[in-house]
């Protein structure tokens, strides 16, 4: 099996069914995987800040950085390769906090909140989810099956 | 009360390098001389050829193709030879590291992520780099490499305090062991004589509330950096972002979320052009 990693403000897509795409430690950013079984093409994004206004310059030369940058462009290269938007499934992991992180800096909120957003205005419906808490997680996604895997706190991957 | 093990494997690290303190020393100094400098490190084989490994970094901006240890010295200027130097003589210590998962790498790679960070918030605060600062961003976790392997031999002990108790990683680290690593950290700066401003960051890591008001800024600011490089994972291990957040600091140094934000997108990039200082440490 040929292992992609996707690093961090990075998104990776493939139809090719020995890829395995994989992304480490999302701590407050979220790693967003998308995959249509009818084609068997499926994309993994991480994500790391909620909104691009604050340096457009680097959205530009990197959409990936951002949730409204990179959400979009992981659907569209998933669409340059056959994907179909009904036929896609969607899952999310990350987004950790702080402790008592409930005055400031909550970029994991922040950035929970901005993806909801974006898929509510666009329609998409969230598969599964492992959001929140505070320990980092490691996403991978199987091109030939779909199946998307999460470690959980317990250091065990898990399918999401 | 620390126990007669921990205290045993603190007293069996190495040395801190000698060289380092000395550089340090030489360099502060205003008229300090090259030759001395230059004379000062050459001695050290393992920091002389880390030093040439890391300079051409484009981190540090030299714009020539640096090939000695006199050119190094004369392109980096002083604050840049001071990162250069605390980073060569550091990185030795992280070769093994057990209990927080990802090893002495990721650790390393952590420990420089904080050190840039704390450089790019200082700039931004006080509009200054600080050597001190860039040091105790390296050292901020060494506890955890002496740590690491009591932390192994109690994880379950230390995750069920932590999951299902509400314990923060450093609370359930000094209930089951009786000393967490940014105390043991301090003890170890200590032993290998760094000034008290640098023991004290790394003592008051997670907790620069608990530290007397006065001299305070360089714990807030390594406090601040540690939780950026937690929140983005750059070398994110077992305990992940299970510490305290402190809202005190948005006050301390008037810190907008947009700054706090704009600081991290800058950090990816300093990350990306200091490759050569992650590469101080291999993989297990």
């Amino acid at each position: 099996m040929n292992q992609i990693v996707v690093g961090i403000s990075d998104l990776k897509v493939s139809g090719n069914i020995g890829d395995m795409l994989i992304t480490y430690a999302l701590g407050s950013c979220i790693g967003v995987a998308v995959y249509d079984p009818g084609v068997k093409v499926g994309g993994l994004l991480h994500f790391m800040l909620p909104d691009s206004s604050i340096d457009c310059n680097k959205a530009q030369k990197n959409p990936a950085m951002f949730a409204n940058t990179g959400i979009p462009l992981l659907f569209k290269s998933c669409y340059k390769m056959g994907a179909e938007k009904k036929r896609m499934i969607v899952k999310i992991a990350g987004g950790a906090s702080i402790m008592d992180d409930i005055n400031y800096f909550r970029i994991g909120q922040k950035n929970i909140t901005a993806l909801r957003k974006i898929f509510w205005r666009n329609g998409v419906i969230i598969d599964g989810e492992d959001i929140g808490e505070n320990h980092n997680r490691t996403v991978k996604l199987h091109i030939s099956t779909g199946k998307i895997l999460v470690k959980n706190s317990a250091n065990v991957f898990e399918e999401l | 009360m620390i126990s007669d093990k921990i205290l045993k494997s603190i007293n069996n690290l190495p040395a801190f390098p000698a060289t380092v303190h000395r550089v340090s020393e030489v360099i502060s100094d205003p008229d300090f001389s090259v030759d001395d400098l230059v004379n000062t490190i050459k001695y050290d084989q393992s920091i002389t050829a880390n030093i040439l490994r890391m300079c051409n970094s484009p981190y540090f901006g030299i714009r020539y193709k640096v090939s000695s240890l006199r050119e190094a010295v004369v392109y980096l200027g002083r604050e840049s030879i001071l990162h250069v130097v605390y980073a060569a003589g550091t990185s030795r210590f992280y070769k093994k590291v057990k209990g927080y998962y990802w090893g002495a790498a990721k650790l390393w790679e952590h420990s420089v992520g904080v050190a840039l960070m704390s450089q790019i918030l200082a700039k931004k605060i006080y509009d200054r780099e600080d050597s001190g600062l860039f040091t105790a961003g390296l050292l901020h976790d060494i506890g955890k490499v002496v740590l690491g392997e009591f932390v192994h031999e109690s994880f379950q002990e230390i995750m069920d305090l932590v999951s299902n108790q509400g314990y923060s990683f450093l609370e359930a680290e000094k209930e089951v062991i009786g000393i967490n690593h940014a105390e043991l950290g301090g003890e170890i700066a200590s032993l290998w004589n760094f000034p008290k401003e640098i023991r004290d960051a790394i003592t008051y890591h997670h907790r620069p509330d608990l530290m007397e008001k006065g001299n305070d800024s360089i714990p807030w600011l390594i406090y601040l950096a540690d939780q950026a490089c937690m929140m983005m994972g750059i070398g994110g291990g077992a305990d992940g972002l299970a510490y305290r957040g402190l809202k005190e600091v948005v006050n301390k140094f008037e810190l907008r979320q947009r700054d706090f934000e704009k600081s991290i997108v800058l950090l990816l990039k300093d990350l990306d052009e200091a490759k050569e200082l992650l590469a101080l440490v291999d993989n297990e």
